[in-house]
């Protein structure tokens, strides 16, 4: 492992992140317990990952977490932002990449598979 | 159907996550004619009578218990093949699950692609994982704290750090000559 090259990454990374004098702006959570990865939570996660690398998006988090209480609505994607939670349900690979492109990127929360949108304080 | 490797070891993983393991080492590693794999975790464990239980197919798989089918259909498939399974644990302490397979057995399922399907979870879970590939001549490892030490504060999702992840173990996997359909 080439921890060098992780390091010229960081460096680039930090300056990035000084531009933008900010954190993340988005955090998003798949849920992987036992009941989302049987209904494909494991492709949803790597679609997502995909798609934010496809778009670069550096100012993105991919965690994942485990049961929600939510399992007939698995898999469940939530999309925390400054302000608010959107918790979306019955994600497919292709809902995910649109999640990625109508959502994180364009601000457009998708109706279809909306579950809960949630106020939080900033 | 039949699962690849990359999909068992997966399986592993994420029962070891659900043990609520902080440290999760994964080895994969050819011996002679041998396939190792080797998943311990330092999670909840299990009592004898969990254990005994552990790779019937037919052990309920509620949240906070750390069985799935995966155990299962390893032990099927080492056992189908005339290979070894094994799996210790004590409880508060963690688990070892041991798998030999014949590496040129005709029904050995394949490695599958372990880059994409390993380094999702890899990336995502708060867990520490130590990953390693070995043969007879090499070892190639990766260990998420050292890779988050040379971090920072960027995180292991970051696009740019996925992709490196990502060519620094298919690089060695070619170095090992092992393929995603071998």
């Amino acid at each position: 492992m080439k921890l060098e090259e992780l390091r010229k990454i960081r460096e680039r990374a930090e300056a990035e992140m000084r531009l933008r004098t900010g954190q993340a702006r988005v955090k998003i959570v798949v849920g992987m317990g036992t009941s989302g990865i049987a209904a494909g939570a494991r492709q949803v996660l790597r679609a997502i990952l995909d798609e934010v690398a496809r778009r670069n998006l550096r100012d993105v988090i991919v965690t994942q977490t485990g049961e929600k209480g939510l399992a007939a609505k698995e898999p469940i994607v939530e999309v925390h932002e400054p302000g608010r939670v959107t918790i979306y349900g019955e994600v497919d690979e292709a809902t995910a990449r649109r999640i990625v492109a109508e959502h994180v990127v364009n601000g457009r929360v998708l109706e279809d598979h909306l579950v809960e949108l949630r106020e939080v304080p900033a | 159907m039949v699962e690849d490797l990359a999909f068992h070891l997966a399986d592993l993983l994420e029962n070891a996550l659900r043990a609520g393991a902080k440290f999760v080492e994964v080895e994969l590693a050819r011996e002679g004619g041998t396939l190792l794999i080797r998943v311990e975790d330092d999670g909840v464990g299990m009592d004898e009578e969990q254990l005994r239980r552990a790779s019937d197919p037919f052990f309920t798989t509620k949240p906070g218990r750390r069985i799935g089918l995966g155990l299962a259909f390893l032990r099927q498939t080492a056992e189908e093949l005339g290979g070894h399974f094994q799996i210790q644990s004590k409880l508060g302490r963690g688990t070892r699950v041991e798998a030999r397979l014949p590496w040129d057995h005709p029904d050995r399922p394949p490695l599958g692609d372990l880059p994409g399907t390993l380094l999702p979870i890899l990336v995502t879970s708060p867990v520490e994982f130590r990953l390693i590939f070995r043969d007879h001549k090499n070892t190639w490892a990766l260990d998420t704290r050292e890779v988050k030490k040379a971090l920072g504060s960027v995180s292991l999702s970051d696009p740019q750090v996925l992709s490196f992840l990502e060519r620094e173990m298919r690089e060695a996997l070619a170095a090992f000559g092992w393929k995603e359909e071998g």
